[in-house]
């Protein structure tokens, strides 16, 4: 009978073998596109690890329960379990605005820096070509239109007479000089601009361009053994400070750019506690977080409940209530959010329409909040109605019957019988819902911005930002870009957010009966 | 108790339901009529206007700066792709946890069940650098790039599916596997021909809960998505109303309105199906 269903014996083998070859082939190409990349070994190794592990299981016999598991483990783990363990790693480093890249790329950048044209040397036109078949250029003087033959190691003066000169009186030609054509030029700027001929002690000379050249003085001067950097000017010694900046001795204020990303191992964290211009915007977003997301559910609840108990009678135009009230819970809530933002803007909204007023609401942390909680009500408490009209169903109705023939009534019954069991039946939808409300993204960035925010007095977090809010604005903001910083609050959300449903899991038993 | 508290707390009952009523539908109400006001900006509009027109509308249409259905077009590639890619990993993994027996099974339904409360922007600053690297060497699948985000939210639904799904899969009896594989049924084809069809209404809610999902998504995709063209409605609506409050409240209202109605005509006739989803997957989890 299940040959009927056409997948099956030979037909399925070859579907198979023709699905497995695309697969395969795909992968094989991503693996050699990364290869051919730098600094790509990670995303490489990743894709041959994929390749084999696809291969290994849908060839091989014996890991049957893997065919199934493999498509979602390799999503859930390159999507979320590796962006969770990179977080962990960029915690733990110096990683922001002018400190981004890897201490070998920034430091050539830091020698770049660190070249200055030398003014009073004279300015060269430039033939390149090859001696010996490596890179070699004659050099005419602009000043007093002496020559040079310089290759990469020395440069030597080439006595009148030793060289053809051109009408202008630049050296074309000399013994034993090669030079290149303007073909293989333009198909080597990238050699060309780095190529460094000798001049004097700290200088040396470099094309500008494919016909002039100029003399270059390294002013930082790097030591590879003791990895410092010296000003040739002043003589100011730069020393690694270990976080990510060569700072000078005298004053370790002072620091040469760009930076790089150091680890700095739990400095980020102690920041968060030991920092006051960390420490203070994070205690306070902290608390407005939790009392947010407390207050949230407790007020949708609220409103949750008392209406599947009045709707949970049979009173009239009951469907007509109830399709009406869900609503809020139908429409997406970005828009929601939105549409509620606009609401209440001060000149333009429909509340201070209503009202006759010009109440700036966005613009005053208290009532910017309690906006975010009415607006959070609105939005939630279709979803409470919901949940607890099911858990009052679910209580059996001769509960309610022993109750009222020994006497109570339907206070009694309500408050002692229903209410303990509904919160019962629902704590761990509460505690879920206090979580999704602890990342609350949506609605703290479409309403308010998270603000509003003093900038004037410097402050980095608004009065509504919520701890997501604020990595986000760490990590991505205006001002300075703090990876490292957003990566470690990441972390505690992730600690706090964790904990509480682990709790909660462990409570409700279903650790033990899976 | 006694007639006439009974009868006080009819009418507060009925009171507390208008107010709940009218805190409901204001803002469905304001929208409304804002999309029809033809002056376009929140400074003229009354809450009951005067005139009607469509002008508002066509701005979605017409105006090359609003690429409206370029934006509904994403979002709606994205949520199908992801509802439609994540439910059939999701079922395979479920149909895995739920059927068999393996090494490692307990531990994984642990880690599964606490990975999905992690929302997956949480690691939006490490997300942010991967997808950039990623983007150097693949541009298709990587930062700005709809096939990167929609990588991105499959793995952030495959835990929150595969658990949904493992627990419907669990109420299915288990006779029936056992039946099938006497009859000589491989465990492959348990899964394709007993168990997706038996599975369907509830695949068809999970798709329906991950391409609502997807659609009101707006970290990720504003973090993603920056060029005007490759935006989300999500984004795309928030980045156009954002710039200027006054001057683009009469179009977004319109296009809000636009969007939402399909959906929640969608959600209004699943309500049965999508409610006895949610409060499954709760009760269990």
């Amino acid at each position: 009978m299940y040959r009927l269903a056409g997948f099956t014996g030979l037909k399925a083998q070859i579907f198979k073998i023709a699905f497995m070859s695309i697969i395969d082939a795909l992968l094989i190409w991503m693996f050699f596109a990364s290869m051919a990349k730098e600094d790509s070994s990670t995303l490489s190794a990743v894709i041959a690890t994929i390749f084999l592990l696809t291969n290994l299981v849908y060839f091989a016999k014996f890991t049957l329960p893997l065919k199934f598991l493999l498509p979602g483990l390799i999503l859930l783990v390159a999507f979320v379990v590796v962006p969770v363990v990179y977080t962990v790693q960029m915690s733990g480093y110096q990683y922001k605005t002018g400190n981004e890249i890897s201490k070998t790329d920034a430091l050539p950048q830091i020698q770049a820096n660190g070249l200055v044209l030398d003014d009073l040397a004279p300015t060269f036109d430039l033939v390149l070509g090859k001696v010996d078949g490596k890179w070699a250029a004659l050099l005419t003087s602009q000043i007093d239109q002496s020559v040079l033959l310089s290759t990469e190691e020395k440069s030597t003066v080439l006595p009148a007479g030793s060289f053809t000169a051109d009408e202008f009186g630049i050296a074309r030609q000399a013994d034993g000089f090669e030079p290149i054509t303007e073909d293989f030029a333009a198909n080597n700027e990238e050699s060309i601009i780095n190529l460094r001929f000798p001049y004097k002690d700290a200088s040396f000379i470099s094309p500008q361009g494919l016909d002039i050249a100029a003399v270059l003085t390294q002013t930082l001067v790097y030591d590879k053994d003791a990895d410092t950097f010296t000003d040739t000017l002043n003589g100011v010694l730069y020393k690694d400070n270990g976080r990510g900046n060569y700072a000078a001795e005298s004053d370790p204020s002072i620091t040469l750019t760009p930076g790089w990303r150091a680890w700095n191992a739990f400095e980020n964290y102690t920041k968060l506690f030991s920092d006051p211009n960390v420490r203070g915007p994070f205690i306070g977003v902290f608390i407005w977080t939790v009392s947010f997301a407390v207050i949230s559910v407790m007020m949708m609840f609220f409103v949750g409940l008392l209406l599947a108990v009045i709707l949970n009678q049979k009173i009239a135009l009951r469907r007509f209530y109830r399709s009406i009230l869900i609503l809020p819970y139908a429409i997406p809530s970005f828009m929601s959010i939105l549409i509620w933002a606009g609401m209440f803007n001060r000149q333009f909204g429909a509340i201070n329409a209503l009202f006759g007023t010009q109440i700036d609401f966005f613009n005053s942390p208290t009532l910017a909040k309690m906006v975010i909680l009415i607006v959070n009500l609105w939005l939630g408490f279709p979803y409470f109605y919901l949940i607890s009209s099911g858990a009052l169903q679910s209580i059996p109705s001769e509960l309610e019957e022993a109750a009222s023939i020994d006497g109570a009534n339907g206070r009694q019954i309500m408050g002692k019988i229903k209410l303990p069991l509904i919160l019962q039946i629902l704590s761990p939808l509460l505690i879920a819902s206090f979580a999704f409300n602890f990342n609350n993204f949506n609605i703290i960035y479409l309403l308010t911005g998270g603000g509003p925010t003093n900038v004037l007095e410097g402050q980095t977090a608004g009065a509504t930002d919520i701890l997501i809010t604020y990595t986000y604005k760490t990590a991505f903001g205006s001002q300075e870009q703090n990876l490292g910083l957003a990566s470690a609050i990441s972390m505690v959300i992730f600690f706090i957010v964790g904990s509480i449903s682990l709790w909660s899991l462990r409570r409700s038993k279903v650790l033990e009966t899976m | 108790m006694t007639r006439n508290s009974l009868k006080s707390a009819k009418i507060g009952s009925h009171i507390f339901i208008w107010v709940l009523i009218v805190f409901t539908l204001f803002p469905i109400y304001v929208v409304i009529t804002s999309s029809f006001n033809p002056t376009g900006s929140l400074a003229t509009s009354s809450l009951i206007p005067k005139i009607w027109s469509l002008d508002n509308y066509k701005v979605l249409f017409n105006n090359p700066a609003v690429p409206y259905l370029t934006w509904v077009k994403n979002s709606v590639i994205l949520a199908v792709a992801n509802a439609i890619i994540s439910v059939f990993v999701g079922t395979a993994s479920a149909f895995a946890f739920s059927r068999m027996r393996f090494k490692g099974r307990k531990l994984g339904l642990q880690a599964l069940l606490l990975v999905q409360v992690f929302p997956s922007f949480l690691a939006l600053a490490a997300i942010y650098v991967m997808m950039e690297r990623v983007y150097t060497v693949f541009p298709a699948i990587g930062l700005g790039s709809l096939g990167g985000l929609l990588l991105i939210y499959l793995g952030g639904s495959m835990g929150v599916n595969a658990w949904l799904l493992k627990g419907y899969i669990d109420t299915i009896p288990l006779e029936l596997d056992e039946a099938a594989r006497i009859d000589g049924a491989s465990s492959f084809q348990v899964f394709w021909i007993i168990f997706f069809p038996l599975a369907a209404p509830v695949l068809a809610v999970t798709a329906l809960l991950s391409f609502i999902g997807t659609f009101n998504e707006f970290v990720l995709a504003s973090l993603f998505l920056q060029d005007v063209h490759s935006r989300t409605v999500a984004v795309g609506l928030q980045q156009f109303v954002g710039q200027q409050f006054g001057q683009n409240w009469g179009p977004f209202a319109a296009g809000s309105l636009l969007a939402a109605i399909p959906l929640v005509i969608l959600f209004l006739s699943l309500q049965r199906f999508i409610i006895g989803g949610l409060t499954q997957g709760a009760t269990k989890g």
